[in-house]
């Protein structure tokens, strides 16, 4: 008897029916997914991860990639009303908010380079890490988070949490036993970014693992400074894992997007809230994440290599007051990143002698590396935290978070170390002899 | 989704559970304050769901009516115990309904139960100090037939924990922390 082949992960089906029984006889496992049948990439490399794992050719013409669903909607049969009355409306397809094709092929080849069992993608970093928190916390819950994390994450704990009956409480990362103290009867989760911003802290990943598991409260973390090939949180222990994919993951500055990534039990406890706060990434975006994904093991290679050298350029230089940089041993995290971090990233950040308005100078002068926030695109990008993401603190604040004037951040692209190096050396050039000129 | 329950992920828990029983193991607790005469306020504590944490963040009040020397503000302790039964009932109900993909409409429990005071009172009688009996009565509306609803009704009740809780005896154990104050 032919079948017409299922629209969607043909893995998942209804659970039967219990008529002679109770719900112990209920068949329907969870499994990883949702995915498409037929091109897993598992244990193969990275890089080839990164090229193939979900990536699929078109069925009807064989043009080569994931085409782009740009579609709204999906054609309902019976195996679609059967998936919404089942309850696994998640595997079929019915409307792009709960799912689309797109969204699917690159959602595979994120959860592949997690080692997750499911992943998805959402309209942005912020709209991922709402939608993963509120989904696994409850009424009168409180969290237990860094106390320098990322200004957007900060307003949900600061502005919304209190609105909704929630708590949090803001730690130093550093601090364990703060941490552990922190934590309340009603604690239902720790959250942390694996590296911090700006000074780049590398986090004691495995000892929160511990404390989470001997609470027994779950553990998230944003791994945006750390994409797989740097680091994989959930092989460390880590219950879920959230990146802002406008980063190092789509690598090219061109479209805003998030990922949670984790077993599908939690991916699909947030499901629903992708569904009620309606985050979903367009299909068009899918692709432009999909296709950026591909290149994310050689990117990071290139980072690595350009922040590697003109981390050390900047260390030598006399202009310069210290510089941060976890792969080399004058960080203070050196061990750490050593122990956790697969690889180094482009995150580079260095203090310029003289205080803010030097850092100011030497930023006017660079040719190369563009003044704007963000990072991890294939261009360098450089900000200063006292006019920009941590504008509305006073100096005093910044020094207590480790950001001491002449602060610069900088996101190192892909480009040729010796131009960056070239570029860096005129633009130091060129404030000391301006210094020499206003004298 | 049948009945507002989703089936699939039903499904999925129960053989997780078969898997890794210790999924399955859920803790509860419960503080009671006195606040004033007969009334009491009761408080949830953070529950355990497997092996996390879930907080729980509720609370009720208890009293007795004014004829038995209290104030009225809310239910008394035997209606919350049927409320508890009750509600334990309808969920083991409603959940083997949608396993059964039966499609409801609407389900009503209607509980009675009389007691004697006389063995609260310790006045000497043969009278049991709890209820002798509970009566109840389901009303339901929904796709099955009716010999398709009492044979869930049988299910639901023995697979009730509160239900099976009341009707098998059960070890109360406890202990009493003293503080004495000067007259």
């Amino acid at each position: 008897m032919s079948k017409t082949p299922v629209m969607g992960d043909p893995n998942s089906v209804s659970p039967n029916s219990t008529r002679d029984g109770w719900i112990n006889k209920l068949d329907r496992k969870r499994a990883e997914g949702p995915f498409f049948d037929g091109h897993r990439v598992r244990n193969q490399g990275f890089s080839t991860q990164a090229v193939h794992a979900g990536t699929h050719d078109d069925p009807r013409t064989g043009a080569v990639g994931t085409p782009i669903y740009q579609a709204s909607t999906f054609i309902l049969g019976e195996d679609q009303y059967g998936s919404v009355e089942g309850g696994f409306a998640r595997d079929r397809f019915i409307y792009s908010r709960y799912g689309n094709p797109s969204q699917w092929a690159v959602q595979e080849k994120l959860a592949t380079l997690e080692g997750a069992e499911s992943a998805i993608v959402f309209s942005s970093g912020m709209a991922a890490i709402t939608a993963s928190v509120l989904a696994l916390v409850d009424k009168g819950a409180h969290v237990v988070a860094a106390s320098d994390l990322y200004g957007g994450t900060f307003n949900l704990f600061n502005q919304e949490f209190p609105s909704l009956g929630m708590s949090a409480t803001l730690v130093d990362s550093y601090d364990l036993e703060a941490i552990e103290a922190a934590i309340q009867p009603n604690t239902q989760m720790l959250y942390f970014e694996v590296i911090t911003n700006p000074v780049l802290k590398v986090v004691d990943i495995p000892a929160l693992v511990e404390i989470a598991k001997r609470h027994q409260i779950r553990l998230v973390v944003d791994s945006t400074f750390a994409p797989p090939p740097v680091m994989r949180p959930l092989e460390l222990g880590v219950d879920l894992v959230i990146h802002s994919a406008s980063k190092y993951l789509n690598g090219h500055s061109d479209l805003i997007a998030g990922v949670a990534a984790g077993p599908r039990k939690l991916v699909d406890q947030i499901w629903p809230r992708l569904l009620n706060y309606g985050g979903s990434l367009d299909p068009h975006a899918c692709f432009l994440l999909e296709r950026g994904l591909k290149t994310l093991p050689i990117r990071m290679r290139a980072h690595e290599e350009s922040a590697t050298a003109l981390a050390k350029y900047l260390e030598t230089h006399p202009a310069v007051d210290r510089v941060l940089y976890p792969m080399l041993p004058s960080h203070p995290d050196h061990a750490r990143a050593k122990q956790l971090m697969k690889m180094g990233t482009g995150n580079v950040t260095f203090f310029v002698k003289g205080g803010d308005m030097a850092a100011l100078k030497l930023m006017n002068h660079l040719r190369l590396p563009k003044q704007a926030t963000s990072l991890g695109g294939v261009e360098s990008l450089i900000s200063l935290p006292f006019n920009s993401s941590q504008a509305t603190m006073t100096s005093r604040q910044r020094a207590a978070i480790g950001i001491d004037p002449g602060c610069v951040r900088l996101s190192v692209g892909i480009e040729d170390a010796s131009d960056l190096i070239a570029d860096f050396e005129q633009a130091f050039t060129a404030i000391s002899t301006k210094e020499m000129t206003d004298a | 989704m049948r009945n507002n329950i989703p089936t699939a992920a039903l499904s999925e828990f129960v053989n997780e559970v078969a898997d890794a029983p210790e999924e399955g193991l859920m803790s509860y607790g419960l503080e009671l304050d006195w606040e004033s005469g007969t009334r009491s306020r009761a408080q949830t504590k953070p529950m355990l769901i497997g092996p996390h944490r879930v907080s729980r963040s509720f609370t009720w009040k208890a009293d007795e009516p004014r004829q038995l020397m209290g104030n009225n503000h809310g239910p008394n302790p035997q209606e919350l115990l049927l409320s508890g039964l009750g509600s334990c009932m309808m969920v083991a109900f409603v959940a083997g309904a949608t396993a059964e993909a039966i499609q409801l409409e609407s389900v009503k429990i209607d509980f009675d139960g009389t007691l004697d005071l006389r063995g609260f009172m310790g006045l000497g009688t043969n009278s049991t100090v709890g209820f002798p009996e509970i009566n109840y009565t389901i009303h339901v509306t929904g796709d099955a037939t009716a010999e398709q609803f009492e044979d869930l009704h049988r299910k639901s009740v023995a697979h009730s924990p509160n239900a099976q809780t009341i009707v098998n005896p059960v070890a109360l154990t406890g202990e009493i922390i003293c503080t004495q104050i000067e007259g």
